[in-house]
């Protein structure tokens, strides 16, 4: 299959997977299960009750880099399964890529000096929590704002709007990679585990995927919403 | 030649008999001058006139602590060429550092030759990209690890704001961190704070 060629929904969702292995941490958060044979996209789009246009565009985002994210095709009917989709991401991200991260991280520092352990540790620790809490305002505030938006429409509580997410969305990878350099070009050489390099493997990973995932929020998300609320004042 | 556009030297060397000797022999040259000698390389700052040369006995570089020995100098990224003045032999990952080196045997002839093509090589093979931090970025790396605002750092080192984010910008970018805590961490890894300044 050539790389440049977009997914479609005549795929079969199998082909989709063998031209880019990465998609697989997108089934595994869709909560979509292997031993689907030779169904298409679409069929198993169907099967789980997704929408199959999100699907692929979600899919395009993650194997092509200059893929351009266009909301025009979407509706409001979709915004539910882009929130489901964030929502069951975060999901990932908290149960399985950062728990794997952290266990690491706590045998690398079993080996480290008391000053060294306290520094990663406590470096790791606020990072946790930085996400933690930054999961938890578009959890809290951002998507109860948009099941609002859906279901009250023009009456939705009028204190917040997409633009204030946008304004106030940082990127929450900044620390990973400095913790990367820190790992790769600071912590003494002494501290030779092979830990160390799994530690960053797993924080490239987690990184490259942080980086779609803000691109879902930042163009995505914030574009149909936006289109949306448009909508509803034009009404 | 007139006096002024002689190439201006500065001589950092700890022993005054070869100070002296050296200063002579650059001096009695037509092409330089020396405007200035120290017997540390930690006492640049006070110096008026900014050399084009600086010729420096590596023993009073501590390596250790700063390896690049162009970073003492070369703060703003200017090309200032550097030139080692050794009676002994350094390691090749140390020589690489310096654009030529002057042996105390050498006969007068040859140091200014020596001089000559130091100058050359700076400007041929610019040396200053090197990504070690200099004097000035690791001062406000110092003040960034242990939490001052960029207002309180420009008014310490009464720069503006605007520079101070310049230097903030570079250090991260040669150390590929940007986070406050994560600067923090590499300060005191590298012994530039002690943790026990966040107790």
């Amino acid at each position: 299959m050539r790389k440049n060629t977009l997914y479609s929904a005549r795929m079969k969702m199998a082909d989709l997977i063998s031209a880019d292995n990465e998609l697989l941490s997108i089934l595994q958060r869709t909560g979509v299960q292997l031993g689907f044979g030779e169904s298409t996209v679409a069929d198993v789009c169907s099967r789980y009750k997704l929408s199959t246009e999100l699907f692929l565009m979600i899919c395009n985002i993650y194997s092509f880099r200059d893929y351009d994210i266009n909301v025009e095709s979407l509706c409001a009917h979709d915004l539910v399964h882009v929130t489901n989709y964030l929502r069951a991401s975060h999901i990932y991200y908290k149960s399985v890529c950062f728990p794997q991260i952290h266990n690491k991280i706590h045998k690398l520092v079993e080996g480290l000096d008391d000053i060294n352990r306290r520094l990663i540790d406590k470096f790791y620790d606020d990072y946790d929590a930085e996400v933690t809490n930054h999961f938890a305002f578009e959890e809290n505030v951002v998507f109860p704002y948009i099941d609002s938006l859906l279901s009250e429409g023009k009456n939705r509580k009028a204190d917040f709007s997409i633009s204030k997410f946008e304004e106030n969305h940082n990127y929450i990878g900044e620390k990973l990679n400095d913790l990367k350099n820190i790992i790769i070009k600071y912590l003494p050489v002494e501290y030779s585990s092979p830990i160390r390099f799994e530690i960053l493997k797993d924080i490239y990973d987690v990184e490259k995927d942080l980086h779609k995932h803000s691109l879902i929020e930042n163009k995505l998300l914030v574009s149909l919403v936006e289109k949306i609320e448009k909508s509803y004042e034009q009404a | 030649m007139s006096k002024h556009k002689k190439i201006k030297v500065l001589l950092i060397e700890p022993s005054e008999i070869i100070s002296l000797g050296m200063k002579e022999i650059i001096d009695r040259s037509s092409e330089f001058e020396v405007v200035s000698t120290l017997t540390s390389p930690e006492l640049y700052n006070n110096i008026q006139t900014k050399p084009d040369v600086v010729v420096v006995n590596p023993v009073v570089v501590n390596y250790n602590e700063r390896f690049d020995v162009r970073s003492y100098f070369c703060a703003n990224n200017e090309n200032i060429s550097i030139v080692a003045l050794t009676n002994n032999g350094y390691e090749e990952s140390v020589m690489r550092l310096y654009d030529g080196c002057i042996n105390i045997y050498d006969n007068a002839k040859r140091v200014i030759q020596k001089l000559q093509s130091a100058v050359e090589e700076a400007q041929n093979n610019p040396k200053n990209d090197v990504n070690e931090l200099s004097v000035r970025e690791r001062d406000i790396l110092i003040a960034v690890a242990k939490g001052k605002a960029n207002k309180e750092i420009a008014d310490e080192f009464n720069i503006s704001i605007y520079t101070v984010i310049s230097h903030r910008r570079n250090i991260s970018r040669k150390l590929g961190i940007n986070s406050v805590p994560g600067l923090t961490v590499y300060a005191i890894m590298n012994k530039l704070v002690d943790i026990s300044d966040f107790n």
